[in-house]
């Protein structure tokens, strides 16, 4: 651009804008301005870039607080006190990072115009996507189900076999559906039970006998919550379910949902679910924004989009990487 | 149109033929509220902001009232809020500067430092035609409402606003049965507060991208005004900083509303009950919190140093003294404050020997901050200074930044630290560097900016009395509180007199009350000049104050795509009083002539 | 003319900064609304390091303020007719100005350490005189009683009145039933956050017999305010007699189907 060319207007005076927009007004439009860039990047890619380190700050303080708790509790569970399975979390792992592949073979495709070829890459991602979430939740479901809550009134977390555990486990013991249930269970013949099932039979009624007297000792406590949910010992191989143990009287007769005792575990269950429940939220916004990908026509035009949207995905399956040993194998 | 031109139709009219002048809805409000124009915007976050400072400014007359006269019936104020007969509840005093802090923090200070002078110099003052991504940037601004909703429907659900202190500290903050009656207040506070995240978080990356791509040819890095490398370097503290107090603001809103206990140890009793989960760390919160609110410090003075510089140079009509250590010490606030958060907890339990690493890198923080304050002394010697409003309310700036700045040595001081932690020596500190400090920024820029805002200037008589008596109220006001720090009266406190040792001080917070209530009252003048110049001021041209940079060579208003020609910039921001040119100001898109070319040999 | 009057009036508004801000300073003692008496041992050296940086802030504070008034007074754009020197800055400059402060704060930094560890690391190697427990809104004590042991049956129970010998090392156990609070001792320049969950500990001594206030000093809750103890220093052989009559008024008022009653009198 030629500097001699360019009209200098700032010594006008008292233009201001009385009279419409008097001075400027024979502008058709205004002037398409051009920039200096201070990096070789597109709007779109930098923008997405310190989004990201935005994003990095986020999760490093997540991961900082839990390594802090973690750290600074008492006792902390053994993945498997709290029925975390490695395989399942490392067959995660691997749709994750198997999606991370999918997304840059979108992008390659898109580049050369292919397309077809594009979407399908985009659909196989939004698929492995889909699929980590269900995963994700069939692990929730687990966790549930064994009434491991972050938060009180549904979790039947309790730290230690205490006096409170005894009355909990009481109280479920004393509702009237409850009552009614056993009182069923008592009454089947042993024939119509699996040979578990009737040695469960009896420990339920030990139990039930230990937790009716009100003066409970805290020994006969850390038996009872040895049967409802026993701990696996250190490097015992675990049973069958979801990583835990399979013979809980939980386990055999899933509708007691009796209260359980696992050291540090409502710290475990609050951490766990904040740092999966917002990597899973970032997921789910993946997924839109590929889902929004799928709506249009892939060519080279859109590359960038898909970029971008792939940065994003890679920094999502990065987050788990970390996740992952922390939370399942540690 | 022509009597009293609306000062931002400027965008209408480029777009509609003269005889059509009625807009419809939808023209509108694509015009005035889902503008995307950087401006407008801007202008947006300027008013609710000014809104907001004068709520915050009633929660502090109030909070002055209780703490000069406690227990005594408030006037009007107590009507509204009647509590027990006009008198106030230790309570609402607690919730009062809790709400005083976060209106004036989160909803004023934040937002009209990058929000509204942000969103409007930017793209001006770099040569663009707006934001890189403008939908975003509206964005970024509609985001506060949620904010400003729940901050203010806080006010009116049962039990009050959050009571917590700005600071929120659990357990107090996450036990409901810690305060009672407080239900949605806190729950409604940390709602806002990651409404208030989420905005500046959009508005961080959008101003950073543009800064970096979007700049004038010709425009480097280091012929940025220093206004723009303040929000520059304050758009990077937010983005880093910010998202850890978004994170925290997450788990303590589980803490409060799911049960969860990240904040809560084990075994606590609170108000006779065992609340549920434990296991956590209270002072978790504390290094989650102060990670982001130290660098929040520095996010709510970089704009206003920056503006002042700009400032300083203009009405002392002389080059910045020491460009790029200006630079570079802003940086190096910026970096040193993510590693000095651990001076907010010197008696918080945490290691003591913590404590003293902190203290050594809080102490070189001090560094950057004196290179400015000598650069801005040698920026104004030997200049020819016209004591505009705009000019007195920047060297007010400097003169209380001094104060401030000193005192936080004092707090620095682990040992002294002992006896004003949490006495009103920290308040009188952070008033300084906050109301005497940025907001004193912030009206120079307001008083300096007002005529590319709206075409017209601002009244100079009535500013340079509103400027006098809030220098004059300010000082009384927060000057003795010092003194009473010294005596180590404790913030916070709905009434110490009830303590021997402080029962002595009452008069002095009467004074300083009396001084408060003229400060407010004089924002009156303010206000009413504001307004009346909106639309009555005498127009100002594009250049009213013979300023260099690029904001001065578009029209005042500047029109949609800010500028009617390709700006081409040619030297740095503070060529003024060039030896052998004929102006005394050299404008950054002045063509280079043989005079100027001479006299930038010798500067360089 | 009349610009140049109003430059100087402005240029000496910008004087009075200094000059009322000294002046504040100086009165303030003189009218007693000043550091409260220190009692402890270790106060002496917080204070002389509190004069020491007002004394160095002080001097920074009106050398900076007095610059930027001579400045405003001399540069005032009415005050001739000469154009701004045309200077970018300077090098030399630069670099005092950096080293200076640089080596002051240095040395301050290091200079404080040593009054730092001994309020709060050098820890007296002795078991707790008393444990103070904070809750909302009272300070609950508890003395070890005869054993010296705490958590044993001879413990004394108290609320907010705290008395200790004098001229003697006192460790403090500090802890929270509930929330933050902090335990102020305005006299004794000691300040100390009671955090639920940890066992911090505080230790003092003080030289003079005499009843001040403790303050909580960390926002609590509503009544944060009033959240008010008291702390006296009597010699030693009245704290003894004081301790027997407190823990006999104990004994007395005990009821006597308490479930720990019943296990004192074994
Ligand atoms: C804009 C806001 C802002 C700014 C810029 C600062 C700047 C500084 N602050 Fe401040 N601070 C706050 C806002 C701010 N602060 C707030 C809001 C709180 C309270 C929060 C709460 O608890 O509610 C707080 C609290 C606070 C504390 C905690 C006190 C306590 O709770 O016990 C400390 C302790 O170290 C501290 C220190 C400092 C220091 C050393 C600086 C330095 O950056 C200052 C550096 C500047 C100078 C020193 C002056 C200029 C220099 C010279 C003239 C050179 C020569 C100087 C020397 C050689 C000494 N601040
Ligand atoms: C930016 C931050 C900021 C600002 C500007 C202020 C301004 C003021 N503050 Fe505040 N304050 C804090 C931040 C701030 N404060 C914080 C962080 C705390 C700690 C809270 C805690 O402990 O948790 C605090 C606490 C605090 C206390 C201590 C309470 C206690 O601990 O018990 C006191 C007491 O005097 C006080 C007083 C004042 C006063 C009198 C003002 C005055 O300066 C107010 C003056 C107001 C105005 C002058 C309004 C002007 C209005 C306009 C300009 C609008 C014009 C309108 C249009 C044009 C539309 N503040
Ligand atoms: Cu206890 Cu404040
Ligand atoms: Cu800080």
């Amino acid at each position: 651009m030629n500097a001699s060319a360019i009209s200098l207007p700032h010594d006008h005076s008292g233009h201001g804008h009385d009279g419409g927009h008097g001075d400027d007004g024979h502008h058709a439009g205004h002037v398409h301005l051009q920039y200096q860039p201070g990096l070789p990047l597109s709007r779109g890619k930098l923008i997405m870039w310190l989004f990201l380190s935005t994003e990095i700050m986020f999760f490093a303080a997540l991961l900082g607080s839990y390594v802090v708790l973690r750290f600074g509790a008492a006792v902390w569970p053994k993945p498997h006190h709290v029925h975390l399975s490695e395989p399942i979390g490392a067959f995660n792992t691997f749709v994750l990072i198997c999606s991370s592949v999918t997304i840059v073979l979108a992008l390659e495709a898109a580049r050369v115009n292919k397309t077809g070829l594009a979407k399908a890459w985009m659909v196989l991602t939004f698929v492995l996507g889909t699929l980590f979430l269900g995963v994700k939740a069939y692990e929730y479901q687990a966790k549930f189900s064994h009434g491991i809550y972050p938060w009180a009134p549904r979790g039947r977390i309790h730290e230690r076999p205490d006096l409170y555990y005894g009355s909990a486990v009481r109280a479920r013991l004393g509702e009237a559906a409850m009552i009614e249930r056993l009182q069923q269970l008592d009454e089947r013949p042993a024939e119509s039970l699996s040979p578990e099932e009737a040695s469960a039979r009896t420990r339920l009624q030990q139990v039930r006998k230990m937790v009716a007297n009100p003066d409970q000792q805290a020994f006969d406590l850390a038996v009872v919550a040895d049967q409802v949910m026993p701990l696996p010992a250190e490097g015992a191989s675990h049973g069958a379910g979801h990583g835990g143990s399979g013979h809980g009287l939980n386990d055999t007769f899933p509708w007691l949902k009796l209260p359980i005792v696992i050291p540090g575990g409502s710290m475990w269950a609050s951490t766990y679910f904040l740092l999966t429940g917002f990597h899973a939220i970032h997921v789910i916004v993946g997924l839109i924004v590929f889902a929004v990908l799928l709506g249009l026509r892939l060519d080279a035009k859109r590359s960038g989009m898909i970029e971008n949207a792939g940065l994003y995905w890679h920094f999502v399956d990065l987050v788990w990487i970390f996740l992952f040993p922390l939370l399942y194998l540690f | 149109m022509s009597i009293a031109p609306s000062p931002l139709a400027t965008e209408h009219a480029s777009k509609a033929p003269q005889e059509s002048h009625g807009l419809t809805l939808s023209q509108f409000l694509s015009t005035y509220v889902f503008s995307k124009d950087h401006k407008v915007i801007g202008i947006q976050f300027l008013f609710s902001t000014l809104v907001w400072f004068l709520v915050g400014g009633l929660l502090a007359l109030a909070v002055r009232w209780q703490v000069a006269w406690p227990w005594s019936d408030v006037p009007v104020l107590g009507k509204l809020f009647a509590q027990e007969g006009g008198q106030m509840s230790p309570e609402f005093y607690t919730m009062l500067f809790t709400m005083h802090a976060t209106v004036m923090i989160f909803l004023v200070i934040i937002p009209i430092l990058a929000g509204a002078f942000g969103n409007f110099l930017i793209p001006l003052m770099i040569g663009a035609d707006d934001m890189a991504f403008p939908t975003l940037n509206m964005l970024s601004y509609w985001f506060m409402w949620p904010a400003f909703i729940a901050f203010g429907a806080s006010f009116f659900v049962e039990g009050g606003a959050a009571s917590g202190g700005w600071t929120s500290y659990p357990p107090l903050s996450t036990n409901v049965a810690a305060s009672p009656g407080s239900g949605w207040g806190q729950t409604l506070w940390l709602v806002g507060l990651t409404f208030v995240g989420v905005s500046s978080m959009l508005g961080s990356v959008n101003y950073m991208t543009t800064i970096i791509l979007m700049r004038a040819p010709g425009m480097t890095m280091f012929r940025l005004p220093m206004t723009i490398w303040a929000m520059f370097i304050t758009a990077v503290l937010q983005a880093f900083a910010l998202p850890v107090l978004t994170a925290a603001g997450f788990m303590q809103l589980a803490d409060r509303t799911l049960g969860t206990g990240f904040f809560s140890p084990e075994g606590l009793i609170v108000n006779n009950a065992t609340p549920g989960a434990g296991g956590g760390q209270p002072l978790l919160w504390q290094h989650l919190f102060w990670f982001y609110s130290h660098p929040a410090v520095y996010i709510m003075i970089l704009p206003a140093m920056g503006m002042v510089s700009d400032i300083l140079t203009c009405f002392a009509r002389k080059p910045l003294f020491g460009y790029r250590p200006m630079v570079y010490s802003i940086a190096g606030i910026a970096g040193l404050g993510f590693i000095v958060w651990g001076h907010h907890m010197f008696m918080s339990g945490m290691n003591p020997a913590l404590g003293i690493t902190f203290m050594v890198s809080t102490m070189m923080i001090a560094l950057p901050s004196a290179v400015k304050t000598f650069n801005w002394l040698g920026t104004v010697w030997g200049g020819r200074i016209h004591f505009t409003t705009a000019m007195l309310f920047a060297l007010a700036f400097v003169s209380m930044f001094i104060i401030g700045g000193l005192s936080g040595i004092f707090m620095a001081a682990t040992p002294v630290d002992i006896f004003i932690h949490d006495t009103y020596f920290i308040v009188a500190h952070f008033h300084y560097v906050l109301f005497a400090g940025t907001a004193m920024g912030v009206w120079a820029g307001i008083y300096y900016w007002f005529p590319k805002m709206f075409g017209r200037t601002m009244n100079e008589f009535w500013g340079k009395v509103h400027f006098f008596l809030t220098f004059i109220f300010m000082n009384g006001t927060f000057f003795t509180m010092h003194i009473l720090g010294a005596v180590g009266f404790p913030r916070r406190l709905a009434d110490a007199y009830h303590y021997e040792t402080f029962h002595h001080l009452q008069p002095m917070n009467a004074f300083m009350t009396w001084c408060a209530i003229g400060m407010v009252a004089t924002q009156a003048i303010f206000a009413a000049n504001f307004f009346w110049s909106m639309f009555r001021g005498p127009i100002a041209g594009r250049n009213p104050w013979n300023a260099n940079t690029l904001e001065w060579t578009a029209p005042s208003p500047p029109g949609h795509g800010n500028f009617d020609f390709q700006p081409v910039v040619h030297r740095g921001p503070y060529e003024y009083s060039v030896p052998g040119a004929d102006k005394d100001h050299l404008m950054q898109t002045d063509p280079p002539n043989a005079a100027a070319a001479a006299a930038a040999l010798v500067a360089h | 003319m009349n610009r140049r009057i109003w430059g100087m009036a402005w240029a000496i508004l910008f004087l009075a900064v200094p000059v009322l801000g000294v002046a504040t300073f100086a009165v303030a003692p003189a009218i007693n609304v000043w550091l409260p008496k220190d009692v402890s041992i270790h106060g002496r050296d917080i204070d002389s390091l509190f004069y020491f940086i007002l004394a160095l802030t002080g001097v920074v504070f009106i050398a900076t303020e007095m610059v930027l008034f001579w400045f405003l007074w001399k540069y005032d754009a009415a005050a001739g007719e000469r154009r701004a020197t045309y200077i970018h800055g300077s090098h030399t400059l630069e670099v005092v100005w950096t080293i200076i402060p640089a080596a002051t704060l240095l040395f301050l930094a290091i200079y404080q350490m040593n009054a730092w560890a001994d309020v709060k690391m050098r820890r007296p190697d002795m078991p707790p005189t008393v444990e103070v427990v904070a809750r909302q809104f009272e300070w609950r004590l508890r003395y070890p009683g005869r054993d010296g042991v705490l958590g044993t049956q001879d413990d004394l129970h108290l609320v907010n009145d705290l008395q200790l010998p004098v001229d003697e090392d006192i460790l403090v156990q500090l802890k929270s039933m509930d929330v933050l609070h902090s335990f102020f001792l305005p006299n004794l320049r000691i300040k100390q956050d009671a955090v639920p969950g940890m066992r911090i500990p505080v230790w003092f001594k003080s030289t003079e017999t005499g009843s001040y206030d403790i303050v909580c000093a960390e926002l609590c809750g509503w009544g944060h305010y009033k959240m008010k103890g008291r702390i006296t220093f009597v010699p030693r052989s009245e704290f003894d007699r004081w301790l027997e009559r407190k823990y006999a008024e104990q004994e007395a008022t005990r009821p006597a189907g308490d479930a720990s009653g019943n296990l004192a009198a074994r």
